[in-house]
């Protein structure tokens, strides 16, 4: 991965201890809460219910051993010894006091991490596919350019402060992982007919009060040309966002208003006028690249008894069916480590697991962790010879449960239990439903069955894109869930559809049993829940969820 | 009856206004019966800068003998996040805790105004 050098350290401790200094000013009374937010922000700093919250910026997903272990030693030290991965890939301290802040942004920046631009009007994280470098399916590594493209896009002057805030998704495989086209700017690495890779360039995407499956602006993009390219979209819509209403301010809301074509019109005459000036030399991009060689890989490993407990031990194979996927080298697979045990709250993880799973990347993993937009975490290169002492490992820690892309690998976002927005719950939607549907042969004949839960229309828990979405609201000053069925955020993504009145609390559960049960008696050999829906239509998920209503 | 809220600026801990000060548990909070008692309540805490950021006013209802918030919002606020029992203040149990836990009466807390500005 990538490693910083004398510059990156420099800028971050410069940038901790102008933040040190602000910290300092707001509590003396020097500065206002007016005048001190906006800073607070741009250090990823939140004002939750309970407490201050802290989001660290993983970049594209990737952490190594010593990053995973500082982020532990930050849970114990200064929050209440867990943390929380995010849908953005990123990691969430609930409980951070104002006066510790800075202290944990060094401890941050001595494991070069930081917190800059989780939060701010600018280019947010980038999202890449958390099997990068590792799936077989890959035309080749996108944290490439995702590292060029945080390189670029961090604190880039221009781009700082954008009518709103704004994310790039890059993926390299044909499984999209990312959510790219949800996404304000999504690149999907192609192969052009010159035997060349570039990228097909969509934008627009997004979720919130407003969802769009984003429009391909651009087929192929030769990829030595994408910061120039980048950086015409980005001042079209600097230039022609809207700043006058905070719910019309993304990408999104011009590409429709313009219409893709015309959009795509604007960025081209820009584009034109930037020409190959702004594009990062090759050399630059080897440079880069170089950070990301291959481990280092055995030719051929032996993968040793893994066949034979396999077969031996049931809860290894079930482990094996779930959570172990191909690898693009013989002998090693990705180990996809849930953070969705049954009942406990989607993308927590206590400061001893982190340990562990440092632990494991280290000795099994060749020092490479990654998160997911799924609120998962990933071992992306481990021998299969290895792979039953780290499932025995995992399982040992509870973080073994086999469940990947099942009905119980829900995404929710934090809700009204933290977050100042959330108009309700959705971790306790969550966990109610995942005890549900616990009986895991029951999970993996329903087969693939994704449901996202966000407490506010904002979407941090992708309901849009849920095949079953649920939407917390206020209604009348309960707690109520909407229901959309039919979305993706897969490379076949999809808004889904609200499929009737909302539901009280209580009567969620039932109501996502109704449709699967119904998705049972109606599915034909090989359909997931997806293909069946769009095959027949809502009506006999509508009937099952409110015949008993009338 | 109300009761006058707010985050506290050192650790954004939640609380609550006693006669000029602030404390941790709604149950040690002052009640306000009249609207101009609160009112200037809360114009007192809003100078109080250094300690307290955004103070407002919530309404509270009886529950159990005691006050509890009428918002959902502000009850998960005054007890801790409930995926987590043994954080914030619903760790220490005891009547007044579980009486926030048994009380209802769910409405929009009147301090939510903007609040994807306020954030």
């Amino acid at each position: 991965m990538y490693r910083y050098d004398a510059i990156d350290r420099a800028v971050l401790a410069d940038r901790t201890a102008e933040f040190r200094d602000q910290v300092r000013r707001r509590l003396a009374g020097e500065l206002t809460e007016d005048q001190f937010k906006p800073l607070r922000l741009m250090n990823g700093l939140y004002l939750q219910l309970h407490a201050y919250m802290l989001r660290v910026a993983v970049p594209y997903g990737s952490l190594n051993p010593v990053q995973m272990r500082a982020l532990a030693d930050i849970a114990r030290r200064f929050d209440r010894g867990y943390g929380h991965f995010t849908t953005r890939t990123n990691i969430q301290f609930n409980w951070v006091k104002l006066a510790d802040a800075p202290d944990i942004l060094d401890a941050l920046a001595a494991v070069d991490l930081h917190a800059i631009q989780t939060s701010g009007n600018c280019i947010r994280n980038v999202t890449a596919d958390p099997y990068a470098g590792a799936a077989a399916d890959e035309l080749e590594d996108p944290r490439v350019w995702c590292e060029a493209i945080r390189q670029w896009s961090s604190l880039h002057p221009e781009f700082s402060f954008l009518p709103r805030k704004f994310k790039i998704a890059v993926t390299a495989s044909p499984r999209d992982r990312t959510a790219a086209k949800v996404h304000d700017i999504g690149l999907l690495l192609r192969r052009g007919r010159d035997g060349e890779t570039g990228f097909e360039v969509i934008v627009g995407g997004g979720m919130g009060r407003t969802p769009y499956v984003g429009p391909t602006i651009r087929t192929y993009l030769p990829s030595d040309r994408l910061f120039s390219y980048l950086e015409a979209i980005l001042r079209v819509y600097n230039r022609h966002g809207r700043r006058d209403n905070i719910y019309k301010a993304r990408i999104k809301i011009l590409v429709a208003a313009l219409g893709a074509e015309a959009f795509a019109r604007e960025v081209e005459a820009e584009w034109e006028k930037i020409g190959p000036e702004g594009d990062l030399p090759r050399a630059e991009i080897d440079r880069i690249g170089a950070a990301f060689t291959n481990p280092d890989f055995v030719a051929d490993p032996a993968s040793g008894d893994f066949e034979a407990r396999r077969a031996a031990e049931p809860a290894f194979a079930r482990f094996v069916r779930n959570n172990l996927k191909a690898h693009i080298r013989p002998g090693y697979g990705i180990v996809d480590i849930s953070l969705k045990g049954i009942g406990e709250t989607p993308g927590d993880i206590s400061a001893d697991q982190m340990d562990l799973v440092a632990d494991l990347a280290e000795r099994f993993g060749q020092g490479d962790i990654r998160s997911t937009h799924e609120q998962n975490l990933v071992l992306p290169h481990v021998r299969l010879e290895h792979v039953h002492e780290v499932w025995k490992a995992l399982d040992a820690a509870g973080l073994a449960t086999p469940n990947i892309n099942l009905i119980s690998d829900i995404i929710a976002c934090p809700g009204l239990d933290y977050c100042a927005l959330a108009n309700a719950r959705a971790i306790c939607v969550a966990q109610d439903i995942a005890r549900r549907f616990e009986a895991p042969d029951r999970a993996e004949a329903i087969g693939e069955f994704k449901i996202k839960i966000s407490g506010c229309i904002n979407a941090c828990g992708h309901h849009h894109v849920g095949h079953i979405g649920i939407l917390g609201v206020d209604k009348k000053g309960e707690e109520f869930y909407q229901l959309t069925l039919g979305g993706s955020g897969a490379e076949d993504a999809a808004v889904g559809k609200m499929l009737g009145p909302a539901l009280p609390i209580d009567r969620v559960t039932d109501a996502v049993e109704a449709i699967v049960d119904a998705y049972l008696r109606e599915r034909r050999e090989g359909e997931r829940f997806l293909d069946t829906l769009r095959r027949t239509g809502d009506a006999p998920f509508k009937e099952a969820v409110y015949a008993e209503a009338h | 009856m109300k009761a006058l809220t707010a985050n506290r600026l050192s650790d954004g801990e939640v609380v609550f206004w006693k006669d000029g000060a602030w404390v941790e548990r709604l149950s040690e909070a002052q009640v306000f019966s009249d609207e101009a008692g609160a009112g200037e309540a809360e114009a007192s805490a809003r100078t109080q800068r250094t300690v307290v950021i955004d103070p407002y006013l919530i309404d509270l209802v009886d529950s159990a003998g005691f006050w509890a918030p009428v918002s959902y919002r502000e009850r998960i606020r005054a007890l801790g996040p409930t995926n987590h029992e043994l954080h914030g203040k619903q760790a220490e149990g005891g009547g007044a805790v579980e009486a926030l836990r048994q009380a209802h009466g769910a409405a929009r807390s009147s301090g939510r105004v903007n609040l994807i500005r306020r954030k």
